[in-house]
């Protein structure tokens, strides 16, 4: 039986994952010699093997939902990027996409002769690869000997296996620090010596002030700052003083799905106060991608205005997760779709099947530094390598990525205030993701229960044993009812994995930057008589629904 | 020697890695499964091989066995008829059937595995280990896995 081993996908942690294949199926194995993990994997890495021989990859190019040859397929895209002109072709880059792949992309867009090149993966975790003048990465070593950390978000739930370092830093002498900061009372909470609890999305805000009561050369306004933000003035001095400059440790974000306003914001305050506390900066989040390229904001009114008639979008999400929560998508006349399993329910336009990460080699970048990825098994028949894809639309070589831009700190000072000035409200509940590391599009929970409050529970007259309709903007979906102290008053949680719960949060573009992201939204929730959905016990056949990455 | 399953409940994050590994080599039977003892304290729940198990003595198929060199309690997949006697019998409230098949499940501790049971070799922090016995004491903050009374977090 031959192991093979790779670096995991799923997040920028670079845990070695492995696979055994025994002539059968593949099985998950876990390599203790590796220096990053030892052999440990979270849900999600555990995922590898399903993904790999899983019964719902696609195979073939589906046109409209129906097979269709590779050469039927070619022709078609051929045909269409003749019939229309080169400025209103849009290449859209998404999760999954390496960097020499999306400096392809722009090659191809320079060949064409169209500026709309735009990364689409909108989560608000990608702001996190953005720069403030200054940052110091953090390595392992820092985490490992860290006798102060500040994190912000639910970085257990981001790269769970990057956390033993944490909790062995934490354990390892009485006198070393955790500050959490984050709006929901989630499990890493508990093991901080000071939790801060702002209110939802207000993160960005408390990292500013807490930023400006460690380097007396940031000036802000703590006091509308930290109001805004809902915490005490004397919790964040206490921060302060165990984030002292002279402490050895680093500061780590996370930023999720449906939980943060200001995505860039979030970013660079969470650097500020690194630099401020004299720490290196650590953003946990599951994708890193090439920045560049037009806004997204943009890209979304141009399709609007029918200036895109042809879409080609790879990587994640589109077309299977985003094809309701972008419906500017379908103003494109001719549609062009990459993707590892069939979209269910069916999309209009072309998909094609694409090679799955785990079945080519390429650089990683992980947190830590680049590894190695090598393929666990062998690209499914039938799929095309994403070169071979991208040849169908032109020939262009590999092209230079703009360069990164570097923010300045007074820029996040100015941002905060700006933001702490902003009003909020509406109807209803505020809706809020809940990241868990469950495995990709909810392999190992259907993530059908809304959390609340025990106060908004008592208010709308259910219990753990009701059911509930919620209803948003843009969808609506019924839960079972999880009553926990955790949930903020007045919000609810639902985990973002399944595609069902991700439909509900409406596409925002936040105040401050223009970016398009992924807000907390306001729903409607009512009380349903029985239990509407079929119930999920004994785990029915999961893996036959569908999933998160492209 | 026999070896034990232990969980330190202060590095437990929660994060069920060790069920996802369980069902990612069972295929759907967890056999660690994820227990709720509030809504804000959960952890892994998997059988304890206890040195007198009542599911063994439960089994109107003598089915169940308890390995007297490793302490491993095992059933065979092949003979059990799923009349779920053992599910009702063990007082953890471990065991369940896995009704597509109509066998009970059971944690074998990965006896297919040279390297030990997978939800340990998985767990992200090292809450869970799979430890010899006589090492017990050296887990300095460790509580073996036991509780009583958990219900069930839906799967
Ligand atoms: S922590 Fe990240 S890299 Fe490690 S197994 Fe989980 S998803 Fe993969
Ligand atoms: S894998 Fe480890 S940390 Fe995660 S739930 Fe299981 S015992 Fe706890
Ligand atoms: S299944 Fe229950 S009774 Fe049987 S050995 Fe395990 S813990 Fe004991």
């Amino acid at each position: 039986m031959e192991t093979r081993k790779t670096t995991c996908p799923f997040c920028l942690n670079g845990c070695t994952s492995a696979v055994v294949f025994d002539g059968y199926q593949y099985r998950m194995e876990y390599p203790s010699e590796a220096e990053v993990n030892r052999g440990r994997l979270c849900p999600r890495g555990n995922s590898a093997s399903i993904v790999i021989d899983h019964p719902k990859r696609l195979a073939y190019p589906l046109l409209d939902g129906r097979a269709i040859s590779w050469d039927e397929a070619a022709n078609l895209v051929r045909g269409w990027r003749a019939a229309v002109r080169p400025e209103q072709v849009a290449l859209v880059y998404s999760r999954g996409r390496g960097e020499d792949e999306v400096r392809r992309l722009f090659g191809l867009a320079r060949e064409i002769g169209t500026k709309h090149v735009v990364c689409g993966h909108i989560e608000p975790e990608n702001a996190l690869g953005c720069r403030l003048e200054g940052t110091k990465d953090a390595t392992l070593a820092d985490v490992e000997f860290a006798k102060a950390m500040l994190l912000v978000g639910d970085v257990f739930n981001t790269s769970p296996v990057a956390v033993w370092r944490m909790l062995d830093a934490r354990y390892a002498d009485r006198k070393n620090r955790l500050v959490v900061i984050d709006s929901v009372r989630t499990r890493q909470s508990g093991f901080a010596h000071s939790f801060i609890q702002v209110r939802p999305g207000t993160e960005p805000l408390a990292m500013v002030a807490l930023a400006a009561l460690l380097d007396k050369n940031i000036k802000a306004d703590l006091d509308k700052l930290a109001t805004a933000a809902g915490v005490a003035r004397g919790q964040l001095e206490a921060a302060a003083a165990m984030l002292a400059p002279a402490v050895p440790g680093f500061v780590g974000v996370a930023a999720h799905f449906g939980r943060v306003f200001h995505p860039l914001l979030h970013s660079l305050a969470g650097q500020l106060v690194a630099k401020a506390a004299g720490k290196p900066f650590v953003g946990f989040r599951e994708t890193s991608l090439p920045p560049g390229g037009e806004d997204f904001t943009a890209l979304r009114a141009a399709l609007k205005a029918g200036e895109v008639r042809l879409l080609f979008w790879t990587g994640g999400m589109y077309p299977d997760s985003y094809a309701e929560v972008f419906p500017e998508a379908a103003r494109a006349e001719y549609r062009v779709a990459t993707s590892i399993f069939v979209p269910d329910p069916p999309v209009p336009g072309l998909v094609l099947p694409v090679t799955a990460e785990l079945e080519r080699a390429a650089t990683a970048s992980t947190y830590w530094g680049p590894a190695s990825r090598e393929p666990l098994a062998p690209p499914l028949s039938g799929s095309r390598d994403f070169g071979r894809v991208v040849e169908l639309l032109g020939t262009a070589a590999e092209a230079d990525l703009p360069a990164r831009v570097e923010h300045k700190p007074a820029a996040v000072v100015e941002m905060a205030h700006k933001a702490a000035g902003l009003k909020r409200g509406g109807e209803g509940v505020l809706l809020l993701g809940e990241k868990k590391a469950i495995g990709l599009r909810g392999f190992y929970e259907p993530e059908d229960r809304l959390a609340l409050n025990p106060t908004d529970a008592g208010s709308l007259g259910v219990d753990g044993d009701s059911f509930v309709r919620v209803t948003s903007p843009v969808g609506a979906r019924d839960f079972g009812v999880l009553v926990s102290g955790q949930i903020p008053a007045g919000t609810a949680t639902v985990g973002t994995n399944v595609h069902e719960n991700r439909a509900l949060f409406p596409l925002a573009v936040d105040e401050v930057s223009g970016m398009t992201t992924v807000a907390p939204v306001n729903v409607k929730i009512e009380k349903l008589a029985s239990r509407v959905q079929a119930p999920s016990e004994h785990a029915p056949d999961r893996r036959g629904a569908r999933y998160m990455l492209h | 020697m026999a070896k034990r399953l232990v969980l330190r409940m202060d590095y437990c994050i929660g994060c069920r890695s060790c069920e996802a590994a369980c069902q990612s080599r069972f295929k759907h039977e967890a056999r660690v499964r994820y227990a709720e003892v509030t809504p804000d304290a959960y952890f892994p729940l998997s059988c304890r091989h206890c040195a007198e198990p009542l599911c063994m003595a439960a089994c109107p198929f003598e089915v169940i066995r308890k390995d007297p060199d490793t302490g491993i309690v095992s059933r065979s997949s092949f003979h059990c008829v799923g009349c779920r006697s053992c599910v009702l019998a063990c007082p953890f409230g471990v065991m369940d059937t896995y009704l597509l098949r109509s066998t009970s499940q059971k944690c074998n501790l990965c006896s297919d595995r040279a390297g030990g049971p997978r939800c340990a070799a998985s767990c992200p922090t090292g809450a869970l280990q799979y430890v010899e016995e006589s090492e017990l004491k050296e887990v300095k903050t460790g509580v073996g896995i036991a509780a009583r009374s958990v219900h069930w977090r839906r799967p």
